[in-house]
């Protein structure tokens, strides 16, 4: 019979492990933290004249409208920093130390997925605080603050369960490092930065199915207290569902690691 | 009568290509036995070790510890083993105390058992005052008896551990040692791979010698040894002439072995009673006025009965 306390436990001191060596790494630091910031601040400055642009939702600040964007870049970061850390473990054999405690294996994925969903939250939390601190304002609300972080954290931990599935197939952290420029070609086929309605013909058709596309716009409508700008229940459904199906994935993946070894 | 602490049998792991890792292997340890597991790098210590440690599934065969099937009782297996693998794998970016604490946990522990349990082990393998400090700085000796810590912190039954001295300097070897004797002597059942005939000689009960996969034989040190050779005395006198006269006077203790040409001044006998024998041949070539150069008793080693049932010699044997 499954042991919940035991499960408990183990989920939190693997969740605990994840973050604690998440801050001490700056390789890990700087595309989690660092980047979405500094990119938010460059697109800010370099493009919030797109907001005079005929189409472009009425919104209190270019920052306002981005906010949402940086949110669900760091989110993904942080899921793709997810596989590198796993696959880190898996060369170095840490993760053989892990295999050999009498823990339900799925909880092994789970307890670095958890990890995700709290580098996910205080990530998304920063991220807001500073672009409110610049002149963001959020006039969904406090409630809505936290609905965003929510499903920050969600999808951080979707993209990880993506990430980690890649390394529990591979085992490697130079390929999991190589993926990084994708994270983009997710991000910019999604309306991180633009309207959806503002973008080309092909790119706003790849866009609906892009399930970050209803993550982003979901968030914007909560901060902006304006379901035009997205749906959240869209949002979090996308959210949700990508989690399920990569933490599936993943589970899947270290099934089929177990059985090759 | 109790299990044995390990029992292999015709275990095979093929990996890709066919080759064979581990091919019709049979060993049984009993239970608080320190078992030397020796053998070149590739002869199958580390594999064998994955399948006991529940890491590898084997191909076909069947291996039980502490009385569990490694295969269909995983589960169980895992919770009376500890294990310290081969380098050492510890995440240098933890401490030592936040790395037992974790450990703690995967073994059920809660949370002040386990920092309790971290603190304790911290003392026993000297590690307090580096405690809080990131793994990335210890020593390998640091790192090593952090490992072994590590392995112990649920109080396994059958503890495993892989080469755990490999690349460590003789101070820190012999600390090592000298806590592994200890855990045995508290009831703990050592399961140790080495490369270094010395460390098995120092810890082992029994030694078994793996090559090619398969166990080419199984002692105790004292056992293995006596079957390749019996102790001989070592005369070294300064010329052959010499030799042929400490030959003729020490012919009348036992058969003079036949001369090695390589050394035309060496002259051995068998030694019955090792260094006792020592004092009869000192007596007769001071009778007979020989000048002696050298004088001693040999006994084989490991490592010639390594040379006699593999067919080469140890790596690492040197390093020992």
């Amino acid at each position: 019979m499954l042991d919940y306390a035991l499960v408990g436990r183990v989920l939190v001191a693997l969740s605990r492990r994840s973050v604690s060596t998440q801050f001490r790494r700056a390789q890990l630091v700087m595309p989690t933290f660092v980047l979405p910031l500094m990119l938010m601040a460059v697109i800010t400055s370099g493009t919030g004249a797109a907001r005079d642009l005929p189409g472009y939702p009425t919104v209190d600040s270019y920052l306002s409208f981005i906010i949402a964007g940086s949110i669900i870049q760091g989110a993904l970061l942080a899921g793709l920093t997810t596989g590198i850390a796993l696959a880190s473990d898996i060369e170095s054999g840490f993760f053989d130390r892990l295999l050999a405690a009498p823990v339900p294996r799925s909880t092994l994925v789970l307890g670095r997925l958890s990890g995700t969903v709290v580098l996910g939250v205080i990530q998304s939390a920063f991220f807001l605080a500073v672009a409110f601190v610049f002149g963001a304002s959020y006039p969904g609300g406090p409630l809505a603050i936290l609905a965003t972080i929510c499903l920050a954290a969600l999808t951080a931990a979707g993209i990880g369960g993506l990430a980690a599935a890649i390394a529990l197939r591979t085992g490697s952290l130079s390929l999991m490092q190589s993926i990084f420029p994708f994270v983009f070609v997710l991000l910019f086929t999604a309306p991180a930065f633009f309207p959806r309605e503002l973008l080309t013909d092909t790119l706003r058709d790849v866009a609906v199915y892009n399930p970050l596309t209803y993550v982003v716009e979901g968030a914007r409508g909560l901060l902006g207290g304006n379901r035009e700008l997205g749906d959240p229940w869209l949002g979090l459904a996308a959210a949700v569902g990508l989690l399920i199906a990569t933490t599936v994935l993943a589970t899947a993946a270290l099934q089929e690691r177990l059985r090759r070894t | 009568m109790s299990s044995p602490a390990v029992s292999v049998e015709s275990l095979v792991r093929e990996f890709k290509g066919g080759i064979r890792a581990v091919d019709g292997l049979d060993l049984q340890v009993e239970e608080g036995e320190i078992y030397g597991f020796l053998g070149p790098n590739g002869a199958g210590k580390t594999t064998t070790v994955r399948i006991l440690t529940t890491l590898l599934r084997p191909t076909s065969g069947s291996a039980r510890v502490a009385g569990h099937d490694v295969v269909s009782e995983a589960d169980k297996v895992r919770r009376s083993i500890g294990v310290a693998l081969q380098e050492a794998a510890i995440d240098p970016l933890m401490t030592g105390r936040e790395l037992l604490q974790m450990q703690g946990a995967l073994h059920g522990l809660k949370r002040p058992a386990a920092r309790e349990r971290g603190t304790t082990l911290l003392e026993r393998v000297g590690l307090v005052e580096a405690a809080d400090r990131r793994v990335g700085g210890y020593s390998g000796g640091m790192r090593r008896r952090l490992d072994l810590a590590l392995a112990l912190v649920h109080r396994p039954d059958v503890l495993f551990l892989d080469e755990p001295t490999t690349g460590l300097d003789i101070t820190s070897r012999t600390a090592l040692w000298r806590e592994v004797r200890a855990l045995n002597d508290e009831g703990t059942t050592v399961f140790l791979t080495t490369q270094y005939l010395e460390e098995a000689e120092q810890l082992a009960d029994r030694v078994g010698i793996i090559a090619g996969g398969g166990l080419v034989a199984e002692g105790t040190p004292a056992d293995l040894k006596g079957r390749v050779g019996k102790p001989t005395v070592h005369v070294l006198v300064g010329s052959a002439e010499a030799a042929a006269r400490a030959r003729t006077a020490l012919g009348r203790l036992g058969e003079v072995q036949a001369e090695d040409r390589a050394i035309p001044g060496l002259v051995a006998l068998p030694a019955p009673d090792g260094n006792g024998s020592l004092a009869p041949v000192v007596r007769v070539l001071d009778e007979e006025h020989i000048e002696v150069e050298s004088i001693e008793v040999k006994s084989p080693t490991l490592d010639d009965v390594f040379l006699a049932v593999t067919g080469s010699k140890l790596e690492g044997a040197d390093g020992a």
